[in-house]
């Protein structure tokens, strides 16, 4: 029962949705309205239920002091303590909570991504070779590229910006168009599958 | 002198990269203390959003929606791009609304909205109305109910008010008059509202998109399926320069005193006008265009790297093979 009434749900109301989209009748029209009166309601519990399973994943690590637990106590205290204080002074401008995330989150967020800048310098000197012919048409398409998209691209030369748009426009449409009508296609035949009650990797356990 | 030369381009291979990370450093830090012009040419994805916005102008029965799906890691790009874009419509008299469903995202748009108001008279619920935070599990019902009613499937704003009863909804009903949806993100979620709001209630989509993932959208571009996109922060820093040159324009009086005279867009004006930073007195007016100067010299300073890098490949590779 754990196992099919789940699946039932995924089943009915998978294919009511798919009606829904190609038959604009007025049942489907209520059955919709009536949908999203529902998710309002449950949305709420899905943000208690991320919140609960964080408490559980982290203090099990803190109780068992697993290796690196300090982060977990991090996690947690972070977790409380920004709660409390948005929910006390609210998150408006001016704010605690504010000024956490403008002295805490900001900077933290901002590191975590400039390290990109790091690796990819490091990358180009260590990594990228022009071994093969592959690798050295990439390797001219991202100086272009590179080029193009800073103002000293169009000092350099008027040229540059244009092979840079062509580059984007042409042959990486292109590789991406292919590439989306690839995924577009696994993701029908996967949701088919789901509706079929085929594909149940969804459920857990690995059936 | 040959011998030299060969241990030298082993030097070069074998290079500790605490030396390669202390240059980027400094090629950034550096641009961004002291600031220096350069000319960022505005490509068309960024003007025809510029363009699409500036078309509301005035009309109470036209909004723009700014939907932020992004947290802080991402800032350093799309912040800028959505401060420009307020200006624009604060400066413009264009109604807009913002919207994020990611708790990360709501301090941002805040803050961006904040930033931008610091110098024009607007007011919440007249001007612009910011429908707040939504949790995710709501992000399909309010995209595909805004179709028919965004009144009824945001409810109320992020200060608590019923969105029916807001001055700014007299003439907004749905997307028919919240005409142009602007998605921001480091991700492919402009794709869902290309998908729900395009297709099936025909809404025009924008996206403001890290460089990274832009080229994921050259497609949606060709197509039409979005009208426009500003890509990473030459998009912000392309913004910006077309907000300063026509929407926020200014022309001295006879007595030498400037007043708001905002332009029309022109190409020809484009080309021709040019705006110092220093002339710039706020900083966050400018903020993506001093961060361009950074990426200017990083991007140089990375294909210097990819150069010496292949130079040192090869001198090693001839001397394997002699």
């Amino acid at each position: 029962m754990k196992r099919q009434i789940p699946l039932l749900i995924v089943i009915i109301l998978g294919f009511m949705f798919a009606i829904h989209t190609f038959v604009p009748h007025k049942v489907s029209i209520e059955f919709y309205d009536w949908y999203q009166t529902w998710i309002k309601a449950i949305s709420p519990f899905m943000v208690l239920l991320g919140i609960m399973s964080l408490f559980m994943v982290h203090s099990t690590k803190i109780k068992r002091k697993v290796p690196n637990w300090q982060y977990s106590l991090i996690i947690l205290i972070s977790l409380v303590g920004t709660g409390v204080v948005g929910f006390i002074w609210g998150t408006q401008e001016g704010t605690p909570f504010m000024w956490l995330f403008k002295n805490v989150q900001m900077p933290m967020g901002a590191t975590m991504f400039s390290l990109l800048a790091f690796y990819i310098a490091s990358a180009a000197y260590k990594a990228f070779r022009a071994r093969s012919l592959e690798a050295t048409v990439l390797l001219v398409a991202a100086i272009v590229v590179m080029l193009g998209q800073v103002p000293i691209g169009i000092k350099i030369s008027k040229w540059i910006p244009e092979a840079s748009d062509w580059i984007l426009n042409v042959p990486n449409l292109a590789a991406k168009r292919g590439i989306a009508l690839g995924v577009g296609l696994g993701m029908t035949a996967t949701s088919l599958k789901i509706l079929l009650g085929i594909e149940r990797t969804y459920l857990g356990g690995g059936d | 002198m040959a011998k030299e030369k060969m241990s030298l381009f082993n030097r070069m291979q074998a290079l500790d990269r605490r030396y390669i990370y202390l240059v980027v450093a400094l090629a950034i830090i550096l641009p961004l203390i002291i600031p220096f012009n350069s000319r960022t040419y505005v490509t068309e994805p960024t003007e025809n959003v510029y363009k699409k916005i500036d078309s509301f102008t005035g009309r109470k029965d036209r909004a723009i929606l700014m939907c932020f799906s992004h947290d802080a890691s991402t800032m350093a790009e799309l912040f800028p791009m959505e401060v420009a874009i307020l200006r624009h419509c604060f400066e413009r008299k264009i109604q807009v609304f913002t919207i994020c469903f990611m708790p990360a995202a709501k301090p941002l748009m805040d803050y961006a909205i904040q930033t931008a108001k610091e110098e024009y008279n607007v007011q919440s619920g007249i001007d612009y109305c910011n429908f707040g935070y939504k949790p995710w599990g709501l992000f399909l019902p309010i995209l595909l109910g805004m179709g028919d009613d965004i009144a009824e499937a945001v409810d109320i704003d992020d200060e608590g008010r019923k969105i029916a009863n807001l001055e700014i909804m007299k003439e907004i009903r749905n997307y028919n008059e919240m005409n142009l949806v602007i998605d921001f993100a480091a991700s492919a979620a402009v794709h869902s509202w290309i998908t729900y709001a395009r297709a099936r209630f025909g809404a025009n989509v924008a996206a403001g998109i890290t460089a990274v993932m832009a080229a994921d959208n050259y497609p949606y571009l060709q197509t039409g399926q979005l009208i426009g996109m500003l890509s990473g922060l030459k998009g912000a820093a392309e913004y910006e320069k077309l907000v300063d040159i026509f929407a926020t324009h200014k022309e001295p009086d006879a007595e030498g005193i400037l007043h708001p005279a905002p332009r029309e867009f022109s190409k020809e004006l484009l080309k021709e006008s040019w705006i110092k930073l220093s002339d710039i007195k706020n900083r966050k007016h400018k903020t993506a265009r001093i961060g361009m100067n950074a990426q200017t010299v990083a991007h140089v300073m990375i294909i210097v790297f990819i150069v010496l890098g292949n130079i040192g490949y090869f001198s090693s590779r001839k001397k394997k093979k002699a």
